[in-house]
């Protein structure tokens, strides 16, 4: 999705890749806090580990 | 702490907010508000977060944080005044879906912004494909209503003229959304009174103090609760029917809940990638979902604040039925999705909570909805009507019969009001014998309501579940009855489904079908599934269910051992 600087005609915002939370452009506490990882964009550290914790857990779990 | 204080100022805040639901009640036009009370009011810090509620529509409680930071995100409360109401309904924005619409204004004291009086309202009609609001077809966003990014309705006290025209040029019910909309005004306008009230009361630091610790009181015992659970990860799934596009094709739930310590995360990964039709939810919903879940499975006494909030973490990949991108539609997500969702997490908790979750429940709103002109006014008029379902057994009682899917909390419309409101007759309404679950304790029943038709045409649309898959019993317990919709054409002696009358592709989800003078609707809603191992009820119990009628001897013979004779 392609954004508008002047916010007219679409959100000034991405999502993180894990959580799904909300990154907006122009919030200083989302910049200060987003992760780019995986060529990915995530809203903090947390969600990073997270996400490769969980892939981690997945590929060891028994196949079903 | 200062216990008393806190205490006080915590009660008055939520009889505020309690206030702030009766206005709103007692001011607004819809069914939807005054019968049903499918809204809710709460009050905010200066962060967004929510300090105070009442105890309305839990589904749209869970959602205000998410709902008020990211408003604050676009209008920054540096752009905010004195007298200023802000308008947002947008899915994509922390909004639950295109009908729910919030509103909070900005609350000053001595020109200092201090905090947010917000309220939350389900408006019955919003333009897009269908009247009513719930296109059961839609497939994009822009068929499901105008969609209100954050605006300014009033600033410093006055109407943005500007704002009013375009949301009410585009509703098919201008007059009646008018005055909703101000109810839902009148709503935060009590609310930013009454808590000017309390800072001029109590003095800016001593309320400021107050509201932070009641925060963390709530996150205190909420983090304790939770400490209580055993440490793990619990998974469920489900699935949940056809999407109103493809029938054939339905789409997994995937749920993780992980406990560790004092916290939760809830981790939807594995969940259907975003459907073609509007069962998708937002991720507002998916977040108030398994906030509420947690609620349900936690003391009630805790107060409803962000605080106990604050050791949920919710992750809800983007793109898939439980976080909608942009531009897919979302309108059933927050009635039909929402309360799987929170099946599902109860369903997961249930091996290391049995005592605090019930097995599922009819998990749909029914969303009825129709509109068309009156033929006696000649005004149009629009509806958008939910029913009860049945709830699932628990380990301590049966489940509850035709109340409001789980965080609704609403109300069902009296036939009396229905049949004055709508050109509707209601030939009946009765519980569904034998759809509660089988168990040692039985799932609810749900009803049936059946309708003829007294206008030359009503347009109807409908977005509903469980046609296809019965809700779950739990420990042992049986499945509860599915639901049905189906249509009687004047003159004609058969009851068909939809898909069979209308071409519709799905029994559950549809949009826009022209029910005739004459012609009857019979809305069949699901039971809740059954708890425990039916060979375990009591034989009392039995015999009172086939007594009362919620049970016929047949069912009570087969899952019970029942002998008619009494024995």
């Amino acid at each position: 999705m392609k954004f508008s600087g002047n916010r007219f005609y679409i959100e000034s915002y991405t999502k993180c890749a894990n959580c799904g939370t909300l990154v907006y452009d122009d919030s200083p506490e989302d910049k200060a806090r987003k992760v780019v990882a995986d060529g990915a964009t995530y809203c903090s550290q947390w969600c990073v580990d997270w996400a490769h914790e969980r892939e981690a857990r997945r590929a060891a779990a028994p196949k079903t | 702490m200062d216990f008393v204080t806190m205490n006080i100022l915590e009660s008055t805040m939520v009889s505020i907010c309690r206030e702030m639901g009766i206005t709103l009640m007692k001011t607004s036009y819809s069914t939807i508000f005054n019968e049903a009370l499918d809204f809710t009011c709460g009050l905010a810090d200066l962060n967004g977060d929510m300090i105070a509620v009442a105890d309305y529509c839990p589904a749209q409680i869970g959602g205000m944080p998410l709902l008020v930071k990211s408003c604050l995100k676009e209008i920054p409360a540096s752009e905010l005044e004195d007298g200023d109401v802000i308008l947002h309904n947008d899915p994509y924005r922390g909004g639950l879906h295109t009908p729910e619409h919030t509103f909070f204004k900005p609350i000053f004291v001595s020109g200092e912004l201090v905090g947010y009086a917000v309220a939350i309202g389900h408006i019955a009609e919003v333009g897009g494909m269908a009247p009513g609001g719930f296109c059961g077809e839609a497939t994009e966003i822009f068929q499901e209503g105008l969609r209100v990014p954050p605006v300014k309705i009033k600033k410093r006290g006055e109407d943005n003229i500007e704002v009013w025209k375009l949301l009410l040029a585009n509703v098919r019910t201008p007059r009646v959304n008018y005055g909703d909309l101000r109810a839902l005004i009148a709503a935060v306008d009590l609310g930013e009174k009454g808590m000017r009230g309390v800072y001029e009361k109590y003095g800016l630091e001593t309320v400021r103090r107050n509201v932070s610790d009641l925060l963390l009181y709530s996150e205190r015992r909420m983090r304790a609760e939770i400490e209580a659970l055993p440490d793990g990860i619990y998974p469920f799934s489900d699935i949940i029917e056809s999407d109103g596009i493809d029938a054939e094709r339905h789409y997994p739930i995937e749920v993780e809940v992980h406990v560790r310590g004092g916290e939760i995360v809830v981790d939807y990964t594995g969940s259907a990638p975003q459907a073609a039709g509007p069962i998708n939810a937002t991720l507002g919903v998916a977040t108030s979902a398994a906030y509420n879940a947690v609620l349900h499975m936690t003391d009630a006494s805790i107060p409803r604040n962000s605080g106990c909030f604050r050791p949920i973490r919710v992750v809800a990949p983007p793109g898939t039925i439980v976080n909608v991108d942009f531009p897919a539609p979302s309108v059933g997500g927050n009635t039909e999705t929402h309360p799987r969702l929170v099946g599902a997490i109860l369903g997961a908790m249930a091996p290391v909570a049995p005592d605090r979750v019930m097995a599922a429940e009819g998990a749909t709103h029914c969303n009825f909805v129709f509109g068309g002109v009156d033929a006696e006014t000649q005004e149009f008029f629009a509806c958008y009507d939910l029913e009860g379902v049945g709830w699932g057994g628990r380990s301590f009682a049966d489940g509850n019969d035709g109340v409001d899917s789980i965080n609704g909390n609403c109300r069902i419309t009296p036939v009396e009001v229905y049949e004055t409101r709508f050109p509707w007759r209601i030939e009946s309404l009765a519980f569904n014998v034998d759809s509660g679950g089988a168990g040692a304790h039985r799932g609810g029943l749900g009803y049936t309501k059946q309708m003829l038709c007294l206008n030359d045409v009503i347009v109807c649309s409908q977005m509903t579940d469980r046609h296809l898959f019965a809700p779950w019993g739990l420990a042992g317990g049986g499945e509860g009855g599915c639901g049905a919709t189906l249509v009687q054409n004047a003159g004609r002696d058969d009851w068909r489904t939809m898909p069979e009358v209308y071409g519709k592709a799905s029994t559950s989800r549809y949009s826009n079908v022209a029910i005739k003078r004459g012609d009857r609707v019979r809305l069949v809603t699901p039971g809740g599934g059954g708890y425990g191992d039916p060979a375990e009820r009591s034989p009392e119990a039995v015999a009172r269910d086939v007594r009362e009628g919620y049970v016929s001897a047949a069912a009570a013979q087969r899952h019970y051992g029942y002998d008619e004779g009494g024995k």
